[in-house]
């Protein structure tokens, strides 16, 4: 081939071979061809190379390439109610989580404010015992007696304290229990219809099958 | 087959429609990315790639020739298969001949049911030609493989390489004359009818 054959030439003898040329650009190109003994051999040349390549043995494919669901990742189509039982569980979950913390919270803060109270009641358990002093101890001065607790402000007694500690404690257990019951049907409300959930995809898959 | 009313099925959802295509289609996916590839197993799993990526992208497909679109991914698969080899470079599993070379061109690869003399002059020349084709520049071999040896025609080309048409006549002008160079040194190998011009020329003047 001329070494100098420009790109052109070269474009147009590829082209034509393919007939993806212009009818008049073919018949010029026709034309040429006729006198350029060069041009020619260059059309044959590229000729030949496209006639080996074709003659190049078309292998077949070594499998079957068809796809599988797992390979696509494809889920079987699931009934409109499994997305309600998703919803539920999300929302179940979420709520079981919430009261949770909510209630590590409340008794967290219940435990600070009861190691707070026992302090004052403890102070005024100690007033109490001072109460019988005066009788069994006659050296006692007055301005000593004036500190004592008088009829308007009554001091706790025992049974108070004890009553007031019964009430806290029944209020700290009653809420306790209320929340832990709230809990208690959260999760449950959530297992169930993760199992529902399971059943269902189950079934979708099964009937896809 | 259907092709339009199949693709339509893929689209929504429709496993098996796809799966009619790829049996339709995976020969000449398989060969492309062989030619490109030069290797049968990197081959056969950048075909699979190529199918499951189809699949997966199908919405994207916005009508037109199915096949050129194909063929568009198979040559991402490829690309992307020989960026990886280039990043990760690996030891070919090819059986040592008596001297402990590795064979390049297995002959236990070949179709058995030919003489041993036809398989080994086959093989000689699609040994041949893969090694012109490998010779070629990656955007060459792309459009040389899919024009001349799929028969695909320039605007499918086109459509598969995403670039203009005239980008597609040169590329292919320019690799059939890189290819005519190199395989003249082949010229033994080839089947007479099938001798390059030029080269019969030189012959007879000799």
């Amino acid at each position: 081939m001329n070494c100098f054959m420009n790109q052109r030439d070269l474009e147009l003898l590829s082209a034509y071979l393919d007939q993806q040329i212009t009818p008049s650009d073919a018949a010029r190109l026709e034309a040429r061809l006729e006198f350029d003994k060069e041009l020619a051999a260059t059309l044959g040349d590229l000729r030949a190379v496209r006639t080996v390549l074709r003659q190049l043995p078309k292998r077949r494919a070594p499998r079957n390439f068809t796809l599988t669901r797992n390979m696509v990742g494809l889920n079987p189509p699931l009934p409109r109610v499994y997305l309600i039982f998703r919803f539920a569980t999300v929302v179940a979950t979420l709520l079981f989580f919430f009261t949770f913390g909510m209630n590590m919270m409340t008794s967290r803060s219940m435990q600070l404010s009861a190691a707070a109270a026992p302090a004052p009641y403890a102070a005024q358990e100690a007033v109490v015992t001072d109460e019988s002093m005066p009788a069994f101890a006659p050296g006692l001065t007055n301005p000593e007696l004036s500190s004592l607790p008088d009829e308007a402000n009554p001091v706790p007694t025992e049974e108070v304290v004890a009553a007031k500690l019964r009430e806290t404690g029944d209020e700290r257990s009653m809420t306790s229990l209320t929340s832990s019951t709230w809990q208690m049907a959260f999760a449950l409300v959530a297992v169930l219809c993760g199992a529902v959930m399971a059943i269902l995809r189950r079934i979708a898959s099964n009937r896809w099958k | 087959m259907n092709e339009q009313a199949l693709i339509a099925d893929v689209k929504n959802g429709s496993l098996d429609a796809f799966n009619t295509l790829v049996l339709h289609y995976q020969d000449s996916v398989f060969n492309v990315a062989l030619r490109i590839l030069g290797d049968e197993e990197q081959a056969a799993d950048a075909s699979q790639e190529t199918f499951i990526s189809a699949f997966k992208s199908i919405a994207a497909f916005r009508g037109g020739s199915f096949k050129a679109w194909l063929m568009r991914s198979v040559t991402n698969a490829c690309y992307d298969e020989l960026r990886r080899q280039k990043r990760q470079p690996t030891i070919p599993l090819e059986p040592d001949a008596d001297d402990g070379d590795e064979v390049e061109s297995p002959r236990w690869l070949v179709d058995p049911n030919t003489t041993p003399a036809q398989q080994a002059e086959a093989a000689e020349v699609e040994h041949a030609i893969q090694h012109c084709l490998d010779a070629l520049p990656l955007e060459f071999k792309t459009v040389v493989v899919m024009a001349d040896i799929q028969g695909m025609d320039y605007a499918e080309v086109a459509i598969a390489i995403r670039a203009p048409l005239g980008t597609v006549k040169s590329r292919l002008a320019r690799a059939r004359l890189r290819l005519r160079e190199c395989l003249q040194g082949f010229a033994e190998l080839l089947p007479a009818s099938y001798r390059l011009i030029s080269d019969a020329a030189l012959r007879s003047s000799k």
